[in-house]
């Protein structure tokens, strides 16, 4: 273990090729990537890292870098790729069809806004377009989040109960182009958390095979409820992997949810990333005022962890979402999700905040002005739209 | 927590600098955050970069909004009231020169640092002194301000790897450093002011001008250069070619016909019998057809107004001898120039070749008098049918103050056909002046003409218009090696002239009342002397045949006759030849050079001028070297799109067969030379400007405006920031980027 300082990227990179390496006894690794800002650096950290069993392929675009991971996923490698923003969307078809096929990739989405109109920064849109892919997403506040959210990735996708690809997001220049103190991990540390990478349902030379052939309705309806089933999986295999995490590096990484001070919360803000960690700032100081506010920093998007989060919003009677998304004649988008789990606390007011979109600066002063109006609401509106600017 | 905002421009180094400060604290154990505020970013651009320290894990990510500290690396990013965002008590660093402490009036009651951070990193060979790298100078300095050891900094340095040189400039900026309180109050912002977003960068009065002059970021800046037009190049009469096409694009035929007379008193008649270099060399050839120049020239001379012409006012009189393109042209510059010139003429009548040597249907007769007659009106005296011998050219040189002799070729070539007694060939230049006299008809006869320049095109398409039954063409190579002008070659064809390619004559004898022409069939052998394939006997044995015909017209060409001059007096053009009284002796034309064509002898006449003047005046009107060429290379193609070329007319075949009508009809498009415009327009004005506007419309700053003067383009250096995008912009390489 070394204490540095790093960009997320640089983190983010760093962690993908100890993972990849650790793969180096099986069938290796291989990435598929190609570059958009501001997720270069972690191509660039990639492309410069010495594989003893595995390599960078560089595509002609984000569609092509996928699926150089399907293929090599299907030879047994252990896969990984990072992208952002309009990137993204162009790797989306490929993106289905990794999830559907099954196989345990694991992609870095560095959250940009999608254009147009341009903007390069921090949008979680994204990254919430592959919310129906049948992939896992983990959404990471600190560096150190990060770090060890990517290696819980490899561990969960991997695991034969789930199979399942995974994405682990971070806010776009806020965390990727940020300096800040992290623990990296060594290699042998990896090593011994991660076990060799086996697909079972993989290319196999002694036992030919089809990938992709057409189905019937009722099979293809069986290949989603498995899906489903893996999805529920989740966050069982996602605490045994944790365990063993906090044994091999000696600290726990979040799970689904991380909570503060919610048990006797009146008031509960959600939020998600660095917005979250400046929301924590933010609670701390309302708390010291004597005010019962608590908070939730929710991690885990796919699967959605409904059970963990009623538990977390207890017996609170209002609750204020902080989305830094859109869906465009809705609202935002953790906002629908936890709307639909709360379907059973008629009592709760849920407000939905739009705040942060297209990278606006989300201060301490507007998130308290945020709650100030939570606070004096009887009931819940349609989502706010705030201006950071303001 | 400690928090600093850096101000800084996109190059400076102020992310690093960040970076550097936030590992001389993370080396000292503390947590801490370094992040740039990154945009749509360009060299130069301003930009903010922060820094939070602490001694427990930070988890605000929000851009800092009230630093403890401002760094400011380019004093251009001062703007007054930047300080209002400190926390109480907070300072500020700032890189500043010397000589600029009235900077500091903004930061009244405020607590300044000053380093002249800029001084000590040129001196140290960091950055360039137009692009200064600042960050790590203003590292040393902020290692004091913030009472880190010095220590403390040069650690971080080496942490991040950074060179020797860097560390001496933190050593020195920490040593160098000086901190003041500002006089006065503090001041009380009326609104509260972002550093980055620098509100009023742009003044509306200066037409949204931003105020920082930001000429100081470039590291290159433009410059208007005018390369040489190919055509202007290799155009042997010396016109501007691209100068007239240019006018004439803009509908300014007066304007075309000045700047052609200029060099030239014969565009009529070089608009249509010139054989067109600069359309060979055109650029545009090569992105699709070569601008129709001539045609272009053509229209010019019809629909331009000529000047007035001039009288002389010169004591000297000047003699030229024979008055073909050569002595034209010569005889038209000296009279621009103001000598008296008298022209002596063989003939009883001016121009020489041009009236004897090309047929009517190519240059109507009226053509060349009205170009002729405006020679004359500047001051020329005529003596026409004066064959002059050697004792005559000595008497002139005794008699005038200069002497030019064009007397063109007057020896043409023979050819060997067979004993005495054979029939005699008829040379082609004798054949041409008898049709023109109208003395000949060939009614009914079998026509060959032997030889492949335009003589021969010219005989050959002169005795079918006069009734001949066949004309054939008999050539020693193939069309692709023959000299005369291609168009030429393709009219004589469509009027029926028939091409023997690869034929040698041997032997031309009687046979009853009609002559036998022995030929035989040749092969292209490997190039000889003049580049050409060398035509080689044929020796396959059906290689001989015999041509039955009524004429033979022999087209070899000349050679000029040297019997005028002294023995001994070695032809050469531009050398005055000596062993005459003392008068500037000088020859040119067809009679010294072989170039053969109106442009080149139009060239000479006007080098002659300059030559005789510069003898008698002391006067040199050569122009200096001319620019490198504009070679297809440097155009930018994909500038332009493709568009044909205009369609001219001709007479039909048919009618031209028996007619001397003039044969070329000029550009369809009209009335009021539209067609010639349109042509025009094809130019692309290689290497030369011609205000397209492309640089102006590309710049990204706007910093370019047009020049009331000479229409042309004006930078303004002290906002340019060198990137270069009027050079690509524009598309005939009339901009280029140069160091600073």
């Amino acid at each position: 273990m070394s204490r540095t300082l790093a960009t997320g990227n640089h983190v983010a990179g760093h962690a993908l090729a100890l993972a990849g390496e650790a793969n180096r006894n099986s069938r290796g690794c291989c990435a598929g990537a190609y570059p958009i800002t501001p997720q270069t650096e972690i191509i660039e950290y990639l492309s410069g890292f010495s594989f003893t069993k595995g390599r960078v392929v560089l595509v002609e675009s984000e569609h092509s870098a996928m699926g150089v991971c399907m293929g090599a996923a299907l030879a047994g490698a252990r896969t990984f790729t990072a992208s952002s923003s309009n990137g993204l969307a162009y790797m989306t078809e490929n993106v289905f069809a990794a999830g559907y096929y099954r196989l345990p990739t694991v992609m870095i989405a560095v959250n940009r806004t999608l254009g147009p109109p341009w903007n390069i920064w921090v949008d979680q849109g994204d990254s919430l377009i592959m919310r129906d892919a049948a992939w896992l997403q983990f959404y990471c506040g600190s560096h150190q989040d990060l770090q060890d959210t990517v290696l819980l990735a490899f561990r969960v996708a991997e695991d034969h109960r789930v199979m399942l690809p995974v994405i682990v997001a971070m806010d776009g220049f806020v965390t990727s182009h940020t300096q800040m103190v992290v623990d990296l991990p060594e290699q042998d540390q990896v090593d011994e958390f991660l076990p060799p990478c086996v697909i079972p349902h993989g290319l196999k030379h002694d036992h030919p095979a089809t990938f992709g052939g057409l189905t019937w309705p009722s099979e293809t309806e069986h290949h989603r409820y498995e899906i489903q089933q893996s999805m529920e999986a989740v966050i069982p295999v996602l605490e045994q992997a944790r365990d063993e995490f906090e044994d091999i590096f000696g600290r726990r990484p979040a799970g689904a949810l991380e909570t503060f001070e919610t048990d006797d919360a009146e008031t509960i803000v959600i939020a998600c990333n660095t917005m979250a960690r400046t929301l924590h700032n933010v609670v701390i100081e309302r708390r010291k005022k004597g005010e019962k506010i608590g908070m939730i920093r929710t991690k885990l998007f796919r699967p959605f962890p409904r059970k963990e989060l009623l538990a977390a919003i207890g017996t609170a009677k209002r609750v204020a979402v902080l989305d830094r998304n859109h869906s465009p004649g809705s609202g935002g988008i953790f906002w629908l999700e936890i709307a639909a789990t709360l379907r059973q606390c008629p009592d709760v007011l849920l407000q939905d905040y739009l705040v942060g979109l297209g990278g606006g600066d989300v201060t301490p002063e507007n998130i308290n002005a945020i709650i100030d109006d939570l606070n004096h609401r009887t009931t819940a509106s349609d989502p706010e739209w705030k201006d950071t600017t303001a | 927590m400690m928090e600093l905002t850096i101000c800084g421009r996109g190059g400076q180094g102020g992310v690093t600098l960040a970076k550097i400060i936030a590992s001389a604290y993370f080396l000292k154990g503390k947590y801490v955050q370094a992040f740039g505020l990154y945009a749509a970013e360009r060299s130069g651009a301003p930009l903010q970069a922060f820094v939070r320290v602490d001694d427990e894990e930070i988890t605000n990510h929000n851009q800092i909004q009230h630093p403890d500290h401002i760094v400011v690396l380019d004093r251009t990013l001062i703007v007054p009231g930047m300080d209002a965002i400190l926390k109480p008590g907070g300072t500020i660093i700032v890189n500043l020169p010397k000589d600029r402490n009235d900077d500091l009036k903004h930061f009244s009651g405020r607590t300044v640092s000053i380093i002249d951070a800029t001084t000590i990193a040129v001196a140290n060979g960091l950055g360039t002194r137009t692009v200064p790298i600042v960050n790590t100078t203003m590292a040393g300095s902020i290692a004091k301000v913030l009472n880190l050891t010095l220590a403390d900094m040069l650690a971080a340095l080496e942490y991040l790897n950074f060179t020797t040189p860097n560390k001496i400039c933190v050593t020195e900026a920490f040593e160098q450093v000086q901190t003041h309180h500002v006089e006065g109050d503090i001041h009380k912002p009326t609104v509260s002011v972002d550093p980055i977003k620098v509100a009023d960068i742009f003044d509306e009065d200066l037409g949204g001008m931003p105020k920082i002059k930001t000429g100081s970021w470039a590291t290159e800046k433009p410059e208007r250069r005018q390369l040489t037009p190919p055509c202007n190049q290799i155009c042997p009469a010396g016109n501007d070619v691209r100068g007239f096409v240019e006018a004439v694009g803009k509908q300014d035929f007066n304007l075309a016909l000045s700047v052609l007379l200029e060099t030239s008193p014969l565009p009529a008649v070089c608009g249509r019998v010139c054989p067109g270099p600069c359309m060979e060399s055109c650029n545009r050839s090569e992105f699709d057809e070569p601008v129709n120049v001539r045609e272009i020239e053509r229209s010019a001379a019809e629909l331009g107004t000529r000047p007035e012409p001039t009288r002389s006012w010169r004591e000297a009189a000047i003699a030229v001898v024979g008055s073909g393109p050569a002595g034209l042209s010569a005889a038209y510059q000296l009279a621009r120039l103001g000598y008296a010139v008298t022209m002596y003429e063989a003939d009883e009548e001016l121009g020489g070749v041009l009236r004897t040597g090309i047929p009517a249907y190519r240059l109507p007769p009226k053509i060349l008098d009205e170009e002729i007659d405006y020679i004359l009106r500047h001051d020329v005296s005529v003596r026409v049918g004066c064959q002059l011998q050697r004792k005559d050219i000595l008497r002139l040189s005794q008699d005038y103050q200069a002497v030019f002799v064009a007397t063109g070729l007057q020896t043409v070539s023979e050819l060997d056909l067979g004993d005495k007694g054979s029939p005699a060939p008829m040379q082609g230049l004798q054949f041409l002046e008898v049709v023109r006299t109208g003395g000949m008809r060939l009614d009914g006869q079998r026509v060959i003409v032997i030889g492949g320049g335009n003589t021969a095109m010219d005989a050959a398409r002169s005795a079918l218009r006069i009734g001949a039954d066949t004309v054939r063409v008999v050539y020693r190579r193939t069309r692709s090696e023959m000299p005369a002008i291609d168009e030429e070659i393709e009219q004589a064809l469509e009027e029926g002239i028939i091409l023997d390619e690869l034929v040698s004559p041997v032997r031309l004898s009687e046979s009853g009342k009609h002559h036998l022409l022995s030929c035989q069939r040749m092969v292209l052998g490997p190039a000889d002397a003049s580049g050409r394939p060398r035509p080689m006997e044929d020796i396959s044995p059906d290689a001989h045949f015999d041509l039955s015909c009524d004429l033979v017209i022999l087209a070899l060409g000349q050679s000029h006759d040297v019997s005028i001059l002294p023995e001994g007096a070695v032809i050469k053009e531009g050398e005055a030849l000596l062993g005459l009284s003392g008068a500037p002796f000088y020859v040119g034309g067809d009679f010294a050079t072989d170039e053969g064509t109106v442009s080149a002898a139009i060239g000479c006449g006007v080098r002659a001028a300059k030559h005789i003047h510069r003898a008698l005046s002391g006067e040199d009107l050569f122009p200096p070297p001319a620019e490198p060429v504009a070679t297809s290379d440097v155009i930018k193609f994909n500038r332009f799109e493709p568009q044909a070329r205009e369609s001219v007319n001709t007479l039909n075949p048919a009618t031209r067969q028996c007619s001397f009508e003039e044969v070329h009809l000029g550009f369809q498009a009209g009335p009021n030379g539209a067609g010639a415009v349109t042509e025009a327009l094809r130019c692309f004005s290689c290497g030369v400007c011609n205000q397209c506007d492309r640089c102006l419309e590309y710049c990204p700053e706007g910093i370019l405006r047009q020049d009331c003067e000479d229409g042309g383009y004006v930078f303004d250096l002290e906002y340019c920031k060198g990137c270069g995008v009027c050079m690509t912009a524009c598309p005939r390489a009339a901009i280029y980027m140069t160091g600073l």
